[in-house]
C-alpha cells in the first residue's frame, strides 16, 4: 500500500508564470513605453525619498500588492518555485494605507529610516485585455543602508506589474514581487519593494 | 542550595557566573559568545526535541522537506507505510547533501556526487555498478542508511531529536501539554500549513529571539507600540502605559522552559472590549467569540477533542502567545480585520542556530484544517501582515535583535547582565484548573527565568 492523503497545502497548486503574459508588446521607446518608464522612476524616487504620500497617489484603490515565496526545487518540478501559496507581502490597498499610517508613527523597524536605493532595469510593457492597462515586467535591485552597519543589505527580484492609466498618468493596480532569495538575507520587508 | 554546574569556558567563566540563579541575571556575553554556541549545538540542540515541519507538508508517500535542526540539515520524508522519517542530508559516502531540493516527492534519494541512494525512512539501496560493491567489500548495507532522528507528531507537527534514549514528547512537554492541547490538538482534522513557510536571516544570536519567545509580555507596550497607535490593541497613544493592554492575564510555564500566555480577548483587543461573557455558559461565549482560529462550525469539535476543562479556558482566557524551548515562537492570536472577514492568526517561528551571530528565522503560517477556503485565505494575509519577514509586528522585533548582539562583544558592555528580577512566583488562581507554573496577574519575568533555568540545566549535562 502507498500512503496517500489530501491536503490541500500541496506544493503543486502553483504555476510557473514568470514575466509578461500578454504578446501585444509596448515597444521601447514608443510613447507609452516612455511615459510608463518615467512612472517606475518617479515610484522609485518617491519610496527612496520616503515621500509615502506621493507614493499613495500612484496606488489604485484596487491594489493588489505580493512578494510570493521562492523554493529550491530539482527535477520535473525544478521551474515550479514561485509558491503562490504562501507570502512575504500579501496586501491591497487598505493595509498598505495601514502600513504607511505606522511609518508615520512607532515604526522603530524604520526609526531611524533606512536608506535605499531603488534600481529599476529591463523593463517590458505590453498592453492587456482591458483598455487602458499594461503589463509591466520590471527587475529591482534593492540597496538598503541601516544605522552604522558598513554593509549595505540587498536584495533582487522581479517585479509583475499591472499599471491604469488614469486622465494621464499610471496608476498601480497590481504587483507581485517575485523574489530571487528562498532564505531571504534581509531581516524584514519594512520598506516597500 | 542550588546545585554547581560543572561547565566552565576556556577563559575560566563559569557558566554559574553567566547565569547568575542567586540574583536572576544573565551576562550579555551569552549572546554572542563562540564557545557557548559550540557547546549549545551538542548539549541543547542535540539533546531536545526540535520542530521540523507540518504533517500536512508531505501528505503523500514519497513527498519530503528538508530543514534543519540546527546545524544539520535533514530530509523529513513520508515512506511508503505512511510513517515520517527524519534523516540526516549527509551521505554516508563522502559528506555530499543527499537532497538538493527544498521540497518535492522523491521514491529514492540518489547522491548527485557518486550516486548511492537511500529510501525515503533513509535505509541504504545500493551504489551503482552494483557487481563491484562500491559501497565496500564485506561491509553490511544495513550499516549504511543516512542516520536517522528520533520523531514523534504532535498535532500534526513534526518534532525530531537525536536523543534517542532521552526524554519522551511528553515528558519534554510536561505540564504545558494540557495548554498547548488547546492550540493543537482541538479539532478533528487539525491545523494544516498554508504553504512552505518563510525564511529569512537575522544577524543575531538565536538566544535573543529565544529567551523572548519565552513569553516576554512586557515588550509589547513599548517596542509593539504601533499596535496601540493604530487602534488594533485597547488604548491609545496616549494610554498605552496607564491601560496597559495584554498585559493582564495567566501566564503558564514549566520547568522544561516552555510557557504560553493566556488572555481574555476583551482585555486585549479595542473592538472585543465591550463583549460581557457574565452569565454565559461556555458554548455561548465560545459562539460569541471563537477562539482564535476557529469558527463557529467548529465548537462542537472543541468538546469532542478536548476536556471540559480545556474548553472552558479557550471559551474565557485562551492560551495565544508563547514559546516551546528552547527556539520556538507560538502566536495563535485575535487578530481583528477591518474588513469584518475572518478573524485569529495562527503561526508557529523556528529561530535556527546558523552561527553564533546569525539566526534563520523560519515562519509557518496556518489555519485548521475543516474552515472554508475564504477563511484560510484570511487568516494567511492576517498572518502575513502582523508577522514575520513583512509582519507589522515583528518587523521591530528584527531591527531589535541584532542590536543586542552587538552590544554583547564589548570588554564593558559584555559584563553587563540582562535583568530578570520582576518575578512574581507562582501562584494558582482561584478555580484555575490547569498544571504547571503559573502567574497571574501583569506579566512578569518569570516564564524567561524559566526558560534560562531550562537552559542551564541543559548546558550543565554533558
Amino acid at each position: 500500500m502507498t500512503w496517500k492523503t489530501q491536503s490541500t497545502a500541496s506544493l503543486d497548486s502553483t504555476n510557473i508564470l514568470r514575466g509578461l503574459t500578454s504578446l501585444k508588446r509596448v515597444p521601447l521607446g514608443s510613447p507609452v513605453y516612455n511615459a510608463i518608464l518615467e512612472t517606475l522612476f518617479n515610484e522609485a524616487a518617491a519610496l527612496d525619498e520616503r515621500r509615502f504620500d506621493d507614493w499613495t497617489a500612484m496606488l489604485a484603490t484596487d491594489l493588489i500588492y505580493t512578494a510570493p515565496i521562492r523554493l529550491t526545487r530539482t527535477g520535473p518540478t525544478r521551474d515550479r518555485d514561485v509558491m503562490r501559496s504562501m507570502f512575504h507581502f500579501d496586501d491591497d490597498y487598505n493595509s498598505i494605507l495601514m502600513r504607511i499610517g505606522r511609518l508615520h508613527k512607532s515604526a522603530w523597524a524604520e526609526d531611524p529610516p533606512s536608506r535605499c536605493r531603488r534600481f529599476i532595469t529591463n523593463v517590458r510593457v505590453a498592453e492587456c485585455g482591458t483598455e487602458g492597462e499594461y503589463e509591466v515586467v520590471s527587475y529591482l535591485f534593492l540597496e538598503r543602508s541601516r544605522g552604522d552597519n558598513p554593509e549595505n543589505e540587498r536584495m533582487s527580484a522581479e517585479r509583475r506589474d499591472v499599471w491604469r492609466e488614469v486622465n494621464g498618468s499610471f496608476k498601480l493596480a497590481t504587483r507581485e514581487i517575485i523574489v530571487d532569495q528562498s532564505v531571504l538575507g534581509m531581516a524584514n520587508f519594512a520598506v516597500f519593494l | 542550595m542550588l546545585q554547581k554546574s560543572s561547565l566552565t569556558l576556556s577563559d575560566g567563566t563559569k557558566l554559574d557566573d553567566l547565569i547568575i540563579r542567586e540574583s536572576n541575571e544573565v551576562s550579555l556575553r551569552v549572546m554572542s559568545d563562540k564557545e557557548l554556541y559550540d557547546i549549545e549545538m551538542e548539549r541543547v540542540f542535540a539533546k531536545t526535541w526540535l520542530l521540523l515541519a507540518h504533517d500536512t507538508e508531505i501528505p503523500n508517500s514519497g513527498d519530503f522537506v528538508v530543514r534543519d535542526m540546527a546545524e544539520d540539515n535533514v530530509i523529513i520524508a513520508r515512506d511508503r507505510e505512511g510513517n515520517v522519517n527524519v534523516s540526516l542530508n549527509v551521505c554516508p559516502h563522502r559528506g555530499m547533501r543527499v537532497c538538493t531540493a527544498e521540497a518535492g516527492n522523491k521514491p529514492i534519494h540518489q547522491c548527485i556526487y557518486h550516486g548511492w541512494a537511500f529510501k525515503p525512512d533513509g535505509d541504504f539501496i545500493g551504489a551503482p555498478v552494483e557487481r563491484e560493491k562500491m559501497h565496500g567489500n564485506d561491509v553490511d548495507k544495513k550499516t549504511l542508511g543516512l542516520k536517522k532522528a528520533r520523531v514523534h507528531v504532535y498535532g500534526g507537527l513534526i518534532f525530531a531529536t537525536w536523543n534517542i534514549d532521552g526524554p519522551s514528547f511528553d515528558e519534554f512537554l510536561g505540564d504545558s501539554k494540557y495548554y498547548f492541547d488547546q492550540l493543537f490538538c482541538r479539532t478533528d482534522s487539525g491545523l494544516e500549513l498554508l504553504g512552505p513557510p518563510q525564511r529569512f536571516i537575522v544577524p543575531c544570536n538565536w538566544k535573543i529571539p529565544g529567551e523572548q519567545s519565552a513569553s516576554d509580555g512586557f515588550h509589547t507596550l513599548t517596542l509593539h507600540r504601533s499596535l496601540m497607535e493604530g487602534g488594533i490593541m485597547g488604548g491609545t497613544a496616549e494610554s498605552i502605559y496607564d491601560q496597559a493592554p495584554g498585559m493582564y492575564g495567566v501566564d503558564i510555564s514549566c520547568p522544561q522552559g516552555h510557557s504560553l500566555r493566556c488572555l481574555e480577548a476583551a482585555q486585549t483587543f479595542k473592538m472585543f472590549s465591550d463583549i460581557s461573557f457574565e452569565g454565559k455558559s461556555v458554548e455561548e461565549r465560545l459562539n460569541m467569540l471563537p477562539p482564535p482560529g476557529i469558527t463557529p462550525e467548529l465548537i462542537p469539535q472543541l468538546f469532542k477533542n478536548l476536556s471540559a476543562d480545556q474548553v472552558e479556558q479557550l471559551a474565557t482566557i485562551p492560551p495565544q502567545v508563547g514559546g516551546i524551548f528552547p527556539n520556538i515562537l507560538v502566536l495563535f492570536i485575535f487578530a481583528p480585520r477591518m474588513d469584518g472577514g475572518s478573524s485569529g492568526a495562527l503561526a508557529l517561528h523556528t529561530y535556527v542556530p546558523r552561527g553564533p551571530d546569525k539566526v534563520e528565522f523560519v515562519n509557518f503560517i496556518f489555519a485548521e484544517k475543516d474552515v472554508p477556503e475564504q477563511v484560510k485565505r484570511d487568516m494567511l494575509q492576517n498572518s502575513v501582515q502582523a508577522s514575520g519577514t513583512s509582519g507589522t509586528i515583528e518587523q521591530d522585533d528584527a531591527d531589535v535583535w541584532p542590536q543586542i548582539m552587538r552590544n554583547s562583544r564589548g570588554a564593558a558592555s559584555k559584563t553587563m547582565t540582562l535583568k530578570y528580577k520582576a518575578l512574581h512566583g507562582h501562584e494558582r488562581p482561584e478555580g484555575w484548573k490547569g498544571d504547571g507554573l503559573l502567574y497571574p496577574g501583569f506579566t512578569k519575568d518569570d516564564t524567561q527565568w524559566n526558560w534560562w533555568l531550562a537552559y542551564h540545566k541543559l548546558m550543565s549535562e554533558a
